[in-house]
């Protein structure tokens, strides 16, 4: 029992990571970015391609999620800036776009072969929990989970820019006042949720077998976090990951071929109560 | 149509009769056009693609009556596709019940589903009602690749077809030839079903709907079940496309339920414009002849559908249907304006 | 106190946070009187609105129409029962015409009146355009005539007025004076045109903070001390 909620936790840490991306990017821009799941996978197999060649699964980790920052930083040159002033869906259409190219691109260059990933040494063995073994690279992704919160949080509370995200996820009219440049924040928030997606990517490699459509899977439990948590919440993402990851780790326990079925259950009974999320306001 | 000194009499409401002389002939032209083209058209592999075509027309129609409808943009429409399929293979495969009992279900089924769905979906803003479709669409993806037992997974499902399927040699079905007719006249059917439906009550007050919302609110109209309800005739629309696909091909697989093809029903929906209904059809028409024009590219199909999405939506926001429109309108004096 | 009023609202309380926008108010509009609800920005006269029309949720109180209770009713219930509103905001439909709109308006009314309210509201003219095509003064007619449609016993107005030239808000407030002596409507009106609110309203509440502060006839209310330091100013005078 103690091991399923470990496992749950495990999941649940991974899709926050990749759903804040969303949320931060929606936060500002007020779009969402339907390539997000797609980042996941090219992080995944750039670490994969990178570890793999130097033989050490921190390179590989820290080029991912570089590469993936510097991907961050074009996506918004060449389709969240220029496309600002049009209708949100146009910026959705074109992240669809992508999202299909990438999909392509990696299935050509990788195949679509399952591929896997070690755990790196020092994290390959288990530890005692409560008298049960549970392996140390979980836990070390769940600790960095938490982590990549508490610093979110921090860094969204304590920073100039973080503070014009969370002003301008609320109320868009008043930060157009404080005249902040927008277009140099979204580089940067664009830039760390592509960052977080590559994250995300490369630390589950070893948790999940590499394939073109990890993407997929991913992105739909994203998606129902990000909607469940309420569109633009920070803490409705994060509660909604934790819910969401519990769900799914008992989805491929109990009833592995409706795995993907559980969550979306969940979301269409939150809709019903609340249609604006658990975090969303009512309009 | 009206008469022109009613309308100068009466600038208020240019009365148009439900069903105009013009839309009548087009009606007529249409179907007999449409049912003489094989035998012009003698090379099997372009009737094959037009027959393809003429599908995804269908598909693509579902797709941009939501968006004309209620301004929603779905992602998932693959979902009642491939759904389709898979009402049909599924009791074949077994033995559970004829085939045309199947192919009520197959049409029946998404339809409702997508009905009880609408009423959670729909009242979620735009962006969101996105993302919602698309997880959906891509949840019975996963589904029918992972529950192998049941759906064959990636190697999907033949279809055992009777010899007759209502009455009608299935051979029938599975020949470009004539299937291509039966195809061109359902869509033709259901654009004119449409025709008048957009015309009728439902149709206009759903427009305001989808116009703005709250206000239709506060004049009385509940919003809700009519958005549903178009979203469920989207799907029902949908299924009938998946259906026409499955008995042509007399195959389903999970590819059906991809996301991917609910992107190419997209595309077609924006190139060919949604502003108009018979835009989307058009849409098909034009990208599969892109498709057959991409040739030996075609092992890198879904990166080109991505391509062209890109494309497409920045340069072509309103589709070749909305630039047809804009070159009626100036041609037409100011003021009269046809929607749809 | 067995009077029944046209529209009634009693104990309205409505919180945002720990804002309190409205704050145990009471509201009574006698049938066929024109009411002016004034007082500065924030004072809650459009929260005070949006409760009686059903808009707003999560609020305390209850709201009368014509003596019942419908506090439970939707905004749908509401309008069938005969109270309209137009909006601060222009609240149209851009896409359609502007005949088509209330036509679609008429289909949910008893007694269909597009083209009577047409030619009240001066829109006959351009029955036929496209409403994001009309001018701005006409599409602020068009609001109003949408809420117009069926006759509604109880109209409730927010800044019909706003954005408005001088002529245009004098018009105004004289057709709507003029409707609602022949169709018989209980009129509350939000309004900052205050040469509006003065010349037609048949008695003003004036709203500070949430609260009632006064209550009378237009002259009564113009020798308030409060009144005139609160919202007035020197406007009036």
């Amino acid at each position: 029992m103690l091991l399923q909620i470990l496992n749950g936790l495990v999941y649940g840490g991974l899709l926050y990571i990749l759903a804040v991306g969303l949320v931060l990017i929606f936060g500002l821009r007020r779009v969402v970015n339907f390539a997000h799941g797609s980042l996941f996978m090219v992080g995944a197999y750039v670490g994969y391609a990178i570890a793999t060649y130097f033989g050490n699964f921190w390179v590989g980790l820290l080029v991912s999620v570089a590469l993936l920052a510097a991907l961050g930083v074009f996506l918004d040159a060449v389709v969240f800036r220029p496309l600002q002033r049009e209708d949100p869906i146009v910026t959705v259409l074109v992240t669809f776009g992508i999202l299909l190219v990438l999909e392509d691109a990696v299935r050509t260059i990788w195949g679509k072969d399952f591929l896997s990933l070690k755990p790196p040494e020092a994290l390959a063995g288990t530890v005692q929990i409560l008298g049960e073994s549970f392996p140390t690279y979980r836990l070390f992704v769940i600790v960095l989970a938490a982590a990549v919160a508490i610093g979110l949080s921090l860094w969204l509370r304590m920073s100039r820019i973080g503070l014009f995200v969370r002003a301008s996820s609320v109320d868009r009219t008043t930060t157009a006042i404080l005249g902040v440049n927008t277009d140099r924040v979204s580089i940067i928030v664009v830039a760390a949720g592509a960052a977080l997606a590559g994250l995300s990517g490369t630390v589950s490699a070893p948790l999940l077998a590499l394939s073109p459509s990890m993407g997929s899977f991913i992105l739909i439990d994203s998606f129902i976090v990000v909607v469940v948590g309420g569109l633009g919440s920070f803490s409705g993402a994060f509660f909604a990951a934790l819910i969401i990851g519990q769900l799914h780790n008992f989805g491929v326990v109990y009833v592995p071929s409706a795995a993907t079925m559980i969550p979306f259950l969940l979301m269409v009974g939150i809709l019903i109560w609340r249609p604006a999320g658990f975090a969303g306001q009512h309009v | 149509m009206s008469q022109p000194s009613e309308r100068i009499a009466l600038p208020a409401a240019p009365r148009l009769a439900l069903v105009s002389r013009q839309v009548w002939l087009a009606l007529g032209i249409a179907i007999v056009a449409g049912s003489m083209l094989p035998l012009v058209v003698t090379s099997t592999l372009a009737i094959t693609l037009l027959t393809q075509a003429v599908i995804g027309g269908i598909l693509a129609t579902a797709v941009g009556l939501v968006i004309r409808q209620t301004g929603l943009v779905s992602f998932g429409h693959a979902a009642f596709f491939g759904l389709a399929g898979y009402f049909i293979a599924l009791p074949a495969k077994h033995g559970l019940w004829p085939l045309e009992l199947s192919i009520v279900l197959a049409i029946a089924m998404p339809t409702l589903l997508a009905f009880l769905l609408g009423l959670v979906i729909v009242r979620i803003p735009g962006v969101a009602f996105s993302m919602i479709t698309l997880a959906i669409g891509q949840a019975f993806h996963e589904f029918a690749v992972r529950a192998r037992l049941v759906t064959g997974g990636d190697d999907g499902l033949a279809i055992n077809l009777p010899r007759t399927v209502f009455g009608v040699a299935t051979e029938v079905f599975q020949r470009p030839q004539t299937m291509f007719v039966i195809c061109w006249v359902a869509l033709v059917g259901l654009l004119f079903g449409l025709h008048l439906l957009v015309r009728s009550r439902f149709g206009r007050v759903t427009t305001a709907i989808r116009e703005n919302e709250e206000r239709a609110r506060f004049l009385g109209y509940q919003t809700v079940v009519p958005r549903a309800l178009i979203f469920a005739l989207s799907a029902l629309i949908g299924s009938i496309a998946g259906t026409l696909f499955a008995l042509y091909n007399g195959f389903v697989s999970p590819e059906s339920l991809h996301w991917s093809l609910s992107g190419s029903a997209l595309i077609m929906a924006i190139v060919g414009g949604t502003r108009l209904l018979w835009g989307p059809a058009l849409g098909a028409v034009v990208f599969f002849f892109f498709k057959d024009v991409a040739g030996d590219l075609t092992e890198h199909w879904p990166a080109m559908i991505g391509f062209m999405l890109i494309v497409v939506t920045v340069a072509l926001p309103t589709g070749i249907g909305g630039a047809l429109t804009k070159l009626f309108d100036r041609i037409r004096p100011a003021g009269v304006r046809r929607d749809g | 106190m067995a009077e029944t009023f046209a529209i009634e609202g009693v104990g309205l309380t409505r919180r945002f946070g720990g804002f309190t926008a409205l704050d145990a108010v009471r509201i009574a509009v006698p049938d066929g009187e024109i009411r002016g609800l004034i007082g500065p920005n924030g004072a809650g006269k459009s929260t005070l609105i949006d409760v009686l029309s059903g808009r707003a949720d999560d609020w305390e109180g209850t709201v009368r129409l014509g003596g019942e209770d419908i506090s439970a009713r939707t905004v749908q219930e509401r309008r069938r029962g005969g109270l309209a509103r137009s909006f601060q905001r222009t609240n149209i439909f851009p896409e359609l015409a502007v005949r088509e709109q209330l036509e679609i308006a008429s289909w949910r009314a008893e007694t269909p009146n597009v083209d009577e309210v047409l030619q009240e509201m001066g829109l006959a003219g351009i029955a036929h355009m496209r409403a994001a095509d009309v001018s701005y003064g006409d599409r602020r007619r068009l609001d109003l005539a949408l809420a117009l449609i069926g006759r509604p016993t109880v109209l409730l107005l927010d800044e019909p007025a706003a954005g408005l030239s001088m002529r245009e808000s004098v018009a105004l407030a004289e057709l709507l004076r003029d409707l609602a002596s022949r169709w018989k409507v209980t009129v509350l009106l939000v309004e900052h045109d205050m040469e509006v609110v003065f010349s037609i309203c048949d008695r003003i509440t004036v709203l500070h903070l949430g609260r009632v502060l006064a209550e009378g006839a237009p002259d009564e209310i113009r020798k308030i001390p409060e009144v005139v330091t609160a919202y007035l100013g020197s406007t009036v005078e």
